[in-house]
């Protein structure tokens, strides 16, 4: 009879502590992943979606940086617009290596002539772009032609159609970006190209012509030249350009930032005070065991059990107890944030991006290593004491 | 075989208050004697006992187990030779409620290394064979009577083919008859085997079953 099955018999021999001890470690393991789940994915889908904008200043109308964050965060179309010349001026400010100005519509609401409602749709210049057309170019080796689209990771043509119709008119939809788990995910890019055909189009075609007015845009994405002073630009832009607000790449999303920091305070605070509890019950059900089984370990001790071996019978009880309360945790976390993600998201009011496989299995590897030690060291001082114990005065008790 | 010399055991109750539970004990129990020690309740006859195993650390003086002072090994050494060498029957229920009859006597196996390559299971099985509780390998201590609760654990002490089985008050809460039939199979051992028995008992007329008796009073032997 190894100790790991003597274990394993003292396990099946008392349900009601096991239980608990099982439950506790289920607690600690899913709440655990649960959080950094959550809050790794929320950041991560920020840097992928500000990777994704490739843009080091973003300068939009004044006043409008939150309502752009949002659409870009959330998907939620938004329409704002200031004048195209902007875009000149923007060129010439010094350290600017490259502006490319995009037009942000949207398709119509429940309407016939859109087979996707209220798509936020995204249109850049081919000529200066330096964001969507390099993916362009590798993924489908030609720039997008007129009438043709790029989606997001969310955007699909209709069940049974070939095609999305927008205001009426027939667009292609030529391949889809990789996810981010932001708005991006859910907005069309297309040329200024296509997006005047399909005002023009539209005012025959739809319900709502589409109105992109004369010499108007709705940003401007800079990117700045090696070792140029991005803050400096910005201070420039504003002090050059009237009426526009821009945004430097790292204060992007500044307010979803804050509320993922508030989050993971909160997070931290429900986990650290959970995970305390629980190591707290875990010690004392493993102090009354121990106390419990006194005159049984005062009879292994006098067997011939050692000192070591006694420690590493209960220890190996707590870590099996562990592991086991721990991949149901585990199992039970990635289920419920990989079901209810969109709840989630709509919940909490913040992208999420689901891991990877791979960072999938090594926070789930971490995960099991974090509450098998835990538990293990809850379980570390009762069984330290109990083994230390003179067998003789263990067996009177 | 065991030897005591000038053992004395002293107990702190509290900070002030010491129990000096055996007093300059000196005994020597030879190879295959049954030596059966009486005394009434508190004498020190258990406390003695459990200095003999090395359960318990003396105050003063020194105990050694054939040619080995056993204080002066390591904590894993004495293990070793508490399992290797003793065998134990204590008063109190001491089978493992959660492991089945042959699971609790192949237990000591698992302790030790001297009989690592032979099937614990086949030894366990032939000792419950002998103590008559060959049908009831499969079955758990609380599906047993006291005595033969006790008649496994005589089993257990056995396994490890021991040089002396340390025996205390092993009928004390069995009836007349089932102390009878115990102390029938202690004295078969002893004679099939010849292993060393010393046997603590409150009741004087278990004396007939040992080859030797001594005395115990007041932590002193009489």
């Amino acid at each position: 009879m190894s100790l790991f099955r003597l274990a394993t018999k003292n396990i099946e021999g008392s349900s009601f502590r096991s239980g608990v001890v099982f439950l506790c470690a289920l607690v600690v393991a899913g709440l655990s992943l649960s959080t950094v789940l959550v809050i790794r994915g929320a950041q991560d889908s920020l840097r992928l979606a500000l990777e994704r904008l490739g843009a080091d200043i973003i300068v939009v109308p004044e006043g409008e940086a939150s309502r752009v964050e949002t659409a870009l965060l959330m998907g939620k179309p938004t329409q704002t617009w200031m004048p195209q010349e902007n875009l000149s001026k923007i060129a010439s400010i010094s350290g600017v290596a490259a502006a490319s100005p995009q037009l942000f519509l949207a398709s119509l609401s429940n309407a016939s002539c859109c087979s996707a409602s209220e798509l936020f749709m995204v249109a850049f210049d081919p000529k200066t772009d330096f964001a969507i057309e390099p993916w362009l170019r590798q993924r489908l080796g030609h720039e997008l032609r007129l009438g043709e689209s790029v989606g997001g990771n969310l955007v699909f043509v209709p069940e049974g159609e070939e095609n999305i119709k927008l205001y009426g008119y027939i667009i292609s939809l030529k391949g889809n970006l990789e996810p981010t788990g932001m708005g991006l995910d859910q907005t069309l890019f297309l040329t200024f190209d296509t997006a005047r055909d399909i005002a023009r189009i539209s005012k025959t075609r739809a319900v709502k012509p589409l109105e992109i007015p004369d010499n108007k845009i709705s940003a401007v994405m800079v990117k700045m030249q090696p070792g140029a002073d991005a803050h400096k630009a910005a201070l420039d832009i504003m002090q050059t350009v009237p009426n526009v607000t821009p945004i430097e790449s790292p204060q992007l999303f500044q307010a979803y930032r804050k509320q993922i920091t508030g989050l993971l305070r909160g997070m931290m605070a429900v986990l650290g005070i959970t995970l305390v509890l629980s190591l707290v019950m875990i010690s004392l059900i493993f102090s009354m065991a121990a106390n419990e089984r006194r005159r049984e370990i005062g009879v292994l001790r006098a067997l011939g059990a050692t000192r070591v071996a006694i420690l590493q019978s209960l220890l190996s009880e707590a870590a099996m107890l562990a592991l086991g309360g721990s991949a149901v945790g585990i199992a039970l976390a990635v289920m419920t944030v990989g079901l209810f993600r969109n709840l989630i998201v709509r919940s909490l009011e913040m992208p999420f991006l689901f891991p990877s496989l791979p960072a999938l299995l090594t926070l789930i590897g971490g995960g099991l290593i974090v509450a098998m030690v835990s538990v293990t060291l809850a379980a570390l001082l009762p069984a330290y004491r109990v083994s230390r114990q003179d067998p003789a005065v263990a067996m009177r008790e | 075989m065991i030897a005591l010399r000038d053992v004395t055991k002293t107990y702190m109750v509290s900070k002030e208050i010491a129990v000096t539970a055996v007093r300059d004990v000196n005994l020597t129990v030879d190879k295959s004697e049954f030596l059966v020690i009486t005394g009434r309740s508190g004498s020190g006859k258990t406390t003695l006992l459990n200095l003999a195993a090395g359960l318990v650390k003396p105050t003063s003086g020194a105990v050694s187990l054939g040619e080995v002072n056993i204080w002066g090994l390591s904590d894993k050494e004495q293990s070793l030779l508490r399992n290797s060498k003793i065998g134990f029957v204590f008063q109190f229920p001491s089978l493992l409620p959660s492991l089945t009859v042959i699971e609790n006597v192949a237990l000591p196996r698992s302790f030790g290394t001297n009989h690592r390559n032979q099937d614990p299971y086949e030894r366990a099985t032939q000792l419950l064979t002998l103590v008559g509780l060959s049908d009831k390998v499969s079955a758990y201590p609380r599906q047993l009577s006291a005595g033969q609760q006790q008649r496994v654990v005589i089993a257990r002490a056995l396994v490890n083919e021991p040089e002396v089985i340390l025996a205390d008050e092993p009928t004390s809460n069995l009836d007349e008859q089932t102390e009878r039939e115990i102390m029938d199979l202690f004295h078969d051992i002893h004679a099939k085997t010849g292993v060393t028995i010393v046997l603590v008992t409150h009741t004087s007329q278990l004396v007939a079953y040992g080859t030797r008796a001594i005395q115990m009073a007041n932590g002193v032997i009489q």
